[in-house]
């Protein structure tokens, strides 16, 4: 069985191809802003005008053609609304044009599969970051559950927002990485932890007064220290109530070392195993879509307009 | 001294009567983030309990801080964890709890099952390192969504009842303050990122 999935929730559109739950392709493409952040309908010009090429790829590489797809898969959502639309429409279009199934897949879920699959953890907690999203999640009774998560804006989202500031374009991560192993001196910052949520807001506008007065290495390196260490306190606490013995950490942001070193590390202290991911499936891409896709194969034909909120526990999780 | 628990945060030793929670060293956190952090919650844990304990709250009482302050010594409590004996039956008493908390202006900061103590005499409160003093309604509401979250994500099957009783006690105790309470829990609801009404 194949299923393609099209990934098209913000600055990546990607699609992957999975026969029978292996990963035959995942290709993509990001759109960078020139300057400034995301605007949202030039992220979805970038993705109509590249997603033909892009799917083409995919199933080139994959070695299918279209009309031996049983499934089309789509990121339904959180995202936002026109990139969405992108891969809602491409997606109806392919699936009404060769009469074949298609599943509307939540985008934070399709990150949670991959990450199982990648690290072959069964049971993790998991701690997802990315620009929009910054959640540590774990699984309950049929659901997959937000356990801790940021009350404002995203880990991923705090660092590109400094980055800007710093003159650094989309994505400022890893520049920030780099820039922070030649810090030496850690400036205190605000560490906000609310039981199992945090926040990063106040950590946004704290930097941004100290831009001026202090070394731009010494700013990058107390970033890293102080918001990982967060998500590894948070990531612990979730592991500790919902007594689960490992962690992965998945999204954008699980490509930097040091967090991953942070978590595996705290794992190692409570006896608990922490698997690295494999960096390609860790931002957004197609793969975790067609694969989540083929995970849900049995789901009934459904309804899969954009959700541009789409909760991770408003998922009914069938397969697992 | 015998090693009474290991936690996500501390370990728990028993001395006699007395319990000594000695906050760990986290290596993933650099020394300069670290030991503040393990100060700082020894120092707030102490004088919550001190406030709760004065006004005849359930928690244990607080007795002293070692002097590397990383050590807090207090009165043994007997009971079990509430998320491994949960029953809908403590949640009116812990909603008064709660309130007459919030009434002597101490926000807890961590409330979850796993820190609610149940024995014969009721529920007792634990684990007050995150805990700072506030009267702000917003600070309070904090306290209950955060509840609310872990009981969802802990018993999902009682968690609708268990907080429905938890909120109507509450309510009662705090009296008029109450709405000012409410307005900010539904504001934290729609706060997060995506909630149930887009």
């Amino acid at each position: 069985m194949y299923v393609l999935g099209i990934e098209s929730t913000a600055h990546t559109f990607g699609a992957g191809v999975v026969k029978d739950g292996k990963i035959l392709s995942n290709e993509r493409d990001t759109y960078k802003p020139k300057q400034g952040g995301i605007i949202p309908n030039e992220a979805a010009h970038h993705h109509y005008m590249l997603a033909p090429e892009i799917i083409r790829r995919s199933l080139k590489k994959a070695n299918v053609s279209m009309d031996k797809i049983d499934i089309f898969a789509v990121s339904q959502g959180p995202g936002l609304m026109p990139c969405l639309r992108v891969g809602y429409q491409i997606s109806r279009f392919l699936s009404d044009k060769f009469n074949k199934k298609i599943i509307g897949v939540n985008h934070c879920i399709a990150h949670i599969e991959i990450a199982r699959r990648s690290t072959g953890l069964m049971d993790p907690v998991m701690l997802y970051v990315s620009g929009g999203n910054t959640q540590v999640i774990t699984y309950e009774n049929g659901r997959y559950i937000v356990f801790g998560e940021t009350q404002d804006i995203g880990v991923g989202n705090m660092i590109d927002k400094i980055g800007r500031k710093m003159g650094i374009p989309f994505p400022a991560g890893p520049i920030i990485e780099d820039l922070s192993k030649k810090g030496k001196n850690y400036i205190k910052l605000p560490y906000s932890i609310k039981g199992m949520d945090v926040s990063f807001s106040g950590m946004e506008t704290f930097v941004s007064r100290l831009l001026n007065t202090k070394k731009k290495e010494d700013l990058c390196f107390s970033i890293q220290e102080t918001a990982f260490a967060m998500l590894i306190e948070a990531s612990e606490r979730a592991m500790a109530y919902c007594k689960k013995e490992s962690l992965v950490i998945t999204g954008g942001v699980a490509g930097n070392d040091r967090l991953n070193e942070m978590g595996r590390i705290m794992c190692k202290e409570r006896g608990a195993k922490f698997v690295r991911m494999e960096k390609e499936f860790s931002g957004d891409n197609g793969a975790m879509i067609a694969y989540t896709g083929y995970l849900m194969r049995d789901y009934e034909t459904m309804d899969v307009t954009p959700l541009p909120t789409y909760r991770t526990d408003a998922v009914e999780i069938k397969y697992r | 001294m015998k090693k009474l628990s290991s936690g996500a945060e501390a370990i728990l030793y028993e001395d006699g009567d007395v319990v000594i929670k000695y906050r760990k060293k986290k290596s993933y956190r650099i020394k300069e983030i670290d030991e503040p952090i393990r100060y700082h919650r020894t120092k707030a844990e102490f004088q919550a309990l001190k406030r709760c304990n004065e006004t005849g709250i359930n928690v244990p009482s607080p007795i002293k801080i070692s002097k590397e302050g990383d050590k807090l010594y207090m009165s043994k409590i007997d009971g079990k964890q509430m998320d491994y004996s949960f029953s809908l039956s403590n949640m009116s008493q812990i909603g008064e709890m709660v309130a007459s908390m919030h009434t002597e202006g101490v926000i807890h900061g961590d409330l979850t099952t796993a820190n609610i103590l149940i024995n014969r005499s009721g529920a007792v409160i634990i684990d007050f390192g995150l805990s700072y003093f506030s009267r702000k309604d917003e600070d309070r509401a904090t306290d209950i969504a955060m509840l609310k979250s872990a009981l969802r994500s802990r018993h999902p099957k009682e968690a609708e009842d268990a907080y429905r009783l938890f909120i109507a006690s509450y309510r009662k105790r705090l009296g008029k303050e109450f709405k000012g309470v409410e307005t900010h829990l539904k504001d934290i609801e729609r706060r997060r990122r995506y909630h149930e009404n887009g």
